[in-house]
């Protein structure tokens, strides 16, 4: 990372931290949704990694919030919740894709569908879970003795727990399972050739997924106080694609970010959000499909990132503490 | 009887009632540029499909350094030193040619997985060597003034040298080429040719389908002519080029 950049990261970081202080009530407990969108977004990116579209998101973010709800009211500390939802996910998520994952993409695709679907059923209708109406009265959770609980704390432990997740992801994607999945979504046949196990790296990248999302899960469910069977439905699962779709494909890491933020923050403000939303996603979609087809993310990299290019104080600011002369963009 | 490096033994390739492959029978000497010739349709690409586990073989058996590998997967066929470039150029478009062979790297730089996630000191000499290793193979097929380019704007002939490049960054014992010379002017044949026989001075064998009959002519040490999925005809250059056989099967019987 260029010193540019991280500057760059390092204001943004900041604004995060001081949002809270800054706006109302209301608009942190929509910051607080959002981070939590952001996260299930960022897995469907890291899914796409490896070329496989994920419409099971929604199933594992209910069983990382499902597993949080029932252990902490029988009283176990919210961290090892979490812990166990993410490892639960991880067991469960093994055993399942070790079906469909040898198989291939389209495989796997229907496979996760029909999986989010009979998940969701098994909450509704499986009394250990509270039926339809859910397992309510979660306690909030706790460091040592303080209590998380105001909405400002709430969307701090929100944002450690996205912080955590970009980092690694970041650091994966930089690395050699990195590149490796970067060779199977961009060339399946090559990355055989040069001896990459498909199957493998494709389960690690789910299996990673997994984990994050249950966490997401967890973590919701402790600010949401509640597991509810419709919160975790088919169509969250197809919401994370939005984000992506509207942030754009390119970027794993900012793409669902901003996707989450835009598709969050507008719907709540123009109080059409429980309605109408599956509508005006479908709207958005095909808008963004005709208009911008690479997403937000990839209108920027063609329009505003050539101007900033061509200015020379971009330049100099951009090799600022730059030792080796890095590639050009293209 | 003489150790060959890759044997194929009454293979068979078919695709519902299309017998592509017909009892083949190849060996492929340690050291050797073998010529795969064969008229369109000859099943030249169907048989380095089911070497590189592409397809699975309908019978027969291929024998890699003594050791059958007709039921592995490419990757684990990749790993034991079989690499190839393909006849379409598959590439990674979107990254840099570095990027492509850096890709290609990825069995060889073994850090461990973890130690590489978390960026370790070792990990990142590994990743050094590698760039280094990357640069001296773009350097050998004459791409390192295309380093920095995106692999998928590259001219046609330039691509077949990429997909080489990063064939051979996997270190093989067998680098099999499928048509790497299409596509090239002239002067760029002439080099290629060079630096394919530069590659099997390495101690790599090499296999070559192509078209283009002076280049298998001029680079191979032996050829195996294939037609209809049958072999009709194996030997140097010389016997090849005078086998009635084989001008018949290129040129039909009007042309004897």
């Amino acid at each position: 990372m260029s010193r540019i950049n991280m500057v760059g990261l390092g204001i943004l970081v900041l604004l995060l931290l001081l949002l809270p202080l800054v706006v109302g009530g209301f608009m942190t407990q929509i910051a607080t949704t959002t981070i939590t969108f952001a996260m299930l977004g960022l897995a469907f990116g890291l899914g796409m990694r490896v070329g496989l579209p994920r419409l099971d998101i929604a199933a594992w973010w209910g069983v990382g919030g499902y597993t949080t709800a029932l252990l902490m009211k029988a009283g176990v500390s919210f961290w090892l919740t979490v812990l166990a939802g993410g490892i639960i996910a991880v067991i469960a998520g093994g055993l399942l894709f070790s079906l469909a994952l040898p198989r291939g993409m389209i495989a796997f695709f229907v496979f996760c569908m029909v999986l989010s679907m009979a998940i969701y059923q098994m909450f509704g209708s499986v009394p250990l879970f509270g039926g339809w109406g859910g397992t309510t009265g979660v306690p909030a959770p706790t460091i040592g003795s303080f209590v998380i609980d105001t909405q400002r704390e709430v969307y701090y432990l929100g944002l450690f727990f996205l912080m955590v997740t970009v980092t690694v992801y970041y650091l994966l994607y930089h690395s050699r399972i990195g590149r490796a999945w970067d060779s199977i979504s961009s060339s399946l046949k090559l990355a055989r050739s040069v001896g990459i196990d498909v199957v493998r790296y494709r389960m690690a990248n789910v299996l990673i997924g997994n984990f994050f999302i249950a966490v997401a899960g967890g973590f919701f469910v402790s600010y949401y106080r509640a597991a509810i069977p419709s919160i975790f439905s088919f169509q969250a699962g197809v919401n994370t694609m939005v984000y992506l779709i509207i942030g754009g494909f390119s970027h794993s890491l900012i793409g669902p970010i901003l996707g989450a933020i835009i598709a969050t923050f507008i719907p709540e403000y123009l109080r059409f959000a429980q309605t109408y939303q599956a509508i005006a996603s479908a709207v958005v979609v095909i808008l963004i499909l005709m208009f911008l087809p690479m997403g937000i993310m990839g209108w920027v990299d063609r329009r505003v990132k050539p101007w900033f290019y061509k200015r020379k104080w971009y330049a100099r600011l951009s090799n600022w503490g730059v030792k080796e002369q890095p590639k050009m963009p293209v | 009887m003489s150790m060959a490096l890759l044997e194929l033994k009454n293979l068979n390739m078919s695709f519902g009632k299309l017998q592509a492959v017909s009892n083949l029978d190849m060996n492929v000497n340690q050291g050797e540029i073998l010529g795969l010739i064969g008229p369109n349709g000859a099943g030249k690409t169907t048989v380095f499909n089911v070497i590189t586990g592409n397809y699975r073989a309908t019978s027969g058996k291929v024998i890699f350094k003594g050791e059958d590998i007709t039921k592995l997967a490419p990757h684990k066929i990749a790993q034991r030193g079989i690499a190839r470039s393909f006849q379409q150029t598959f590439l990674f478009q979107w990254s840099t040619v570095l990027d492509n062979v850096l890709m290609g790297f990825h069995m060889n730089c073994r850090a461990g997985a973890l130690k590489e996630f978390l960026h370790t000191s070792l990990a990142r000499k590994r990743d050094r060597e590698a760039r280094q290793e990357a640069l001296e193979i773009l350097d050998f097929m004459g791409l390192s003034g295309q380093k920095y380019e995106m692999a998928g704007s590259l001219p046609h002939g330039h691509q077949r040298a990429l997909g080489v490049s990063i064939a051979l960054v996997c270190h093989p014992t067998l680098l099999m080429l499928d048509e790497p010379v299409t596509g090239m002017n002239p002067t760029e044949t002439i080099e290629m040719v060079e630096r394919i026989r530069k590659i099997r001075d390495r101690g790599i064998t090499v296999i070559v389908v192509e078209h283009s009959m002076k280049v298998v002519m001029g680079i191979s040490d032996r050829i195996t002519v294939l037609n209809f999925g049958h072999k009709i005809a194996e030997g140097v250059p010389d016997e090849i080029k005078k086998n009635p056989e084989v001008i018949e099967a290129y040129l039909g019987k009007e042309g004897k």
